[in-house]
């Protein structure tokens, strides 16, 4: 019964809201009002003309995850951070550890395995041209780190967790090349404040190229004649190896083997007979 | 009488309202919490596509709309960046929905802790198995 009503309640709710949406098309989906916000953004995603307005780098999104609405991404990354940490902590009992004897014959057919040893390579490249160019083209850190975590997660499937933990792709390492992405993330927010403070400028935090009241402190947007963008191309890389890092402790810890889990749920029974 | 691209904009809202529809029905009423999470990943994504939507359009009759990316920046050529300025899509809710992928993302990955974890203790991830084990 209560499924019944509950099941009545959606459809009302979907033909509801189908109605709303049909009845009121021209005010519902929004006109071309909501452009000017998106012109400006698009303007000033790269106009060398006006260094005080702009991010300097042609790709509009990056611009405004790390330079116009940079705060707003700093806390998602937190977020992020927070919820793996999270993750982590839950699966703290799992032993990642090698076992004594491995089995030579771990893992999936000959054919499967020959194709892998080419793939993650050929991952890792496309991962690094994604989060390094991720100022020039589509893409950055987050989708260049997401990609670059397919390739462990490839690994383990065709070989076995332990071909990633006898070549030092542990808990351990990937906690500090993780740490490592995270602290770079802080210092080039902090970039900024840091070399207004040896110079004696005003400036602020996450702040890419020089602004009204701050005229005197910038990022470099070009390094060579490269075009870098500032900060965008160092958040883009940190936030590369923090994320390909993050994944791949979370894709390690949940292949864990069944044997393992089974042996910790009868400790754990253990322990709750005992409490 | 509608155009073709109306009519079709219009098949396209439609089933991500019943996509919607679906999703919510999963999360609801599904017992395996497995099952739950994939209608919540199916939830979030819909929620994402209704805000390109509000970006994704033909801003200029006529001209097709073009990525967020000013190809031309070498030329430090205003006019082409004015073209950019009118053709390209809307880049804002491309961010806001990167954001909110990588936030969903995370919570995704943490509910699937939680889940293995109730797999863990209880040998079920079936939601009336975990009602009945429970005191």
């Amino acid at each position: 019964m209560r499924r019944w009503i509950g099941i009545c309640v959606l459809i009302l709710t979907i033909l509801g809201l189908s109605f709303v949406v049909a009845a009121n098309i021209n005010t519902l989906v929004p006109t071309t009002n909501v452009r000017t916000l998106a012109e400006i953004y698009l303007k000033y995603t790269y106009y060398p003309w006006d260094k005080y307005f702009t991010a300097m780098s042609p790709e509009a999104c990056t611009s405004i995850v790390w330079d116009f609405r940079g705060l707003d991404t700093v806390f998602e990354t937190m977020v992020f951070y927070l919820a793996i940490i999270g993750a982590i902590a839950l699966a703290r009992g799992v032993p990642l550890k090698l076992p004594k004897e491995i089995k030579r014959d771990l893992g999936l057919s000959l054919i499967v395995k020959t194709v892998t040893k080419i793939v993650p390579v050929l991952i890792i490249a496309v991962a690094g041209s994604i989060a390094l160019h991720g100022h020039l083209t589509p893409g950055g850190g987050f989708q260049g780190g997401a990609t670059a975590a397919v390739a462990p997660v490839l690994i383990l499937v065709v070989f076995s967790q332990f071909y990633l933990l006898k070549r030092g792709v542990n808990k351990n390492s990937m906690l500090l090349l993780r740490s490592i992405g995270l602290t770079g993330i802080g210092i080039t927010a902090f970039a900024a404040v840091l070399i207004g403070l040896a110079t004696g400028h005003y400036a602020f935090v996450l702040q890419n190229q020089p602004k009204p009241l701050a005229p005197d402190v910038s990022l470099p947007a070009f390094v060579g004649g490269q075009l870098i963008s500032g900060s965008l191309w160092f958040f883009n890389f940190f936030e590369f190896l923090a994320v390909a890092a993050g994944f791949t402790i979370v894709f390690l810890l949940i292949t864990l083997p069944e044997k393992l889990a089974e042996a910790k749920e009868e400790k754990h029974v253990v322990e709750v007979e005992e409490g | 009488m509608i155009t073709l691209s109306e009519y079709f904009m219009t098949i396209l809202i439609t089933c991500m309202i019943v996509n919607l529809g679906l999703a919510l029905y999963g999360v609801f009423f599904k017992p395996n919490l497995i099952k739950k999470i994939i209608a919540l990943t199916i939830l979030g994504d819909t929620a994402n596509t209704f805000a390109l939507i509000i970006g994704y359009r033909m801003w200029v009759a006529g001209v097709p709309s073009r990525p967020p990316v000013f190809t031309e920046w070498r030329s430090n050529n205003p006019l082409l960046l004015l073209v950019f300025t009118k053709t390209a899509v809307d880049p804002l809710p491309q961010a806001l929905v990167l954001t909110a992928i990588v936030i969903g993302l995370a919570v995704t990955l943490f509910l699937v802790f939680l889940t293995l974890q109730a797999w863990k203790i209880y040998r079920s991830v079936d939601m009336r198995d975990i009602k009945r084990l429970k005191g």
